[in-house]
């Protein structure tokens, strides 16, 4: 019989929802000995917009895209660790681009049966709804998502596991 | 991080008082200083001006971007200022600048803080939405036309 969850993807980038979502992929890995990927995102999109738009200049685009592609690094690291004290292997990806559209397109690639995401920050406003990454990664997703939330009760149980 | 989790009303002056580039600058900054209790307003201050020393940040339509990144703030911070007649900022296409967004980041905030920045490009495409903020009588309405209220 087929698992419920043979490989799953966890977006990280940084936030404490995203460290959150990367325990709970990882508790949910050991558990069900589904593959884990991790997935982080230099948002090249962004940059390309801020050029447009005339905030940044191209040597600026430049250096910004230096400190993401460390920050991708260093999420990555961080979650591969995390996978790590409960006998998990997570495979790390960083791929530029929009966060959503990196997220639909690697979840595709690697077939991912659930995707594991931080909670959306709070919609404040109508503009923020039209906007937010996240949320549109959530919604255009090509398979189940499951939003981290609880902490504490994700927390007592990777530390149970670790 | 979403443009409006970074606007506080304290953080926001209309009209500012300063009538050149580096005084609207320096009012800003000062705002952020006394919203956020900051110590070392001089180095945001100074940041943002070596920031612009490579290339104005004033945009077409009236808008003006100055940032920086620097080690003296803790977190992203945004402030906005009006300038109902307009301050020359060097803008791309010449005309005086009404609406500033200034914002700082520590160097460890990357992402967050480009993804705010990119909000804000998007916002300057939307000119009804930015004549309404440069023209804002408070830092209430600016709030509210923000959240889209």
């Amino acid at each position: 019989m087929r698992q419920a969850f043979e490989r799953m993807l966890v977006y990280v980038d940084g936030s404490e929802g995203s460290i959150l979502a990367a325990r709970l992929a990882a508790v949910l890995a050991s558990q069900t000995h589904a593959e884990l990927h991790a997935l982080a995102v230099v948002n090249t999109r962004a940059l390309s917009d801020l050029v447009q738009a005339h905030i940044f200049l191209e040597a600026e685009r430049e250096e910004y895209r230096r400190d993401m592609d460390e920050d991708a690094t260093r999420y990555l690291r961080h979650a591969t660790e995390m996978g790590k004290r409960l006998g998990v292997y997570v495979e790390g990806h960083s791929v530029s681009g929009s966060i959503a559209a990196a997220i639909k397109n690697k979840a595709l690639e690697i077939g991912a049966d659930l995707l594991v995401m931080g909670p959306p920050p709070q919609i404040r406003s109508r503009r923020d709804a039209l906007y937010d990454e996240v949320e549109t990664a959530m919604r255009t997703a090509p398979c189940s998502v499951l939003v981290a939330r609880d902490e504490e009760r994700i927390e007592e149980l990777y530390e149970q596991l670790s | 991080m979403a443009l409006i989790e970074l606007l506080n009303e304290r953080a926001i002056k209309v009209p500012l008082m300063a009538r050149d580039k580096n005084g609207v600058i320096r009012e800003l900054v000062d705002v952020l200083a006394a919203a956020y209790g900051l110590d070392n307003a001089e180095n945001v201050f100074l940041s943002v001006l070596d920031r612009e020393a490579q290339g104005s940040t004033g945009l077409s339509d009236g808008i003006a971007v100055p940032h920086g990144k620097t080690d003296a703030v803790p977190n992203i911070l945004l402030a906005v200022g009006t300038a109902p007649d307009g301050v020359q900022f060097d803008a791309i296409d010449g005309q005086p600048s009404r609406l500033f967004f200034l914002m700082v980041a520590p160097p460890e905030k990357t992402g967050p803080h480009i993804a705010a920045l990119a909000e804000i490009a998007r916002l300057s495409r939307q000119s009804a939405l930015c004549s309404a903020l440069a023209s804002a009588k408070s830092a209430s309405e600016i709030m509210a036309l923000m959240k889209g209220d």
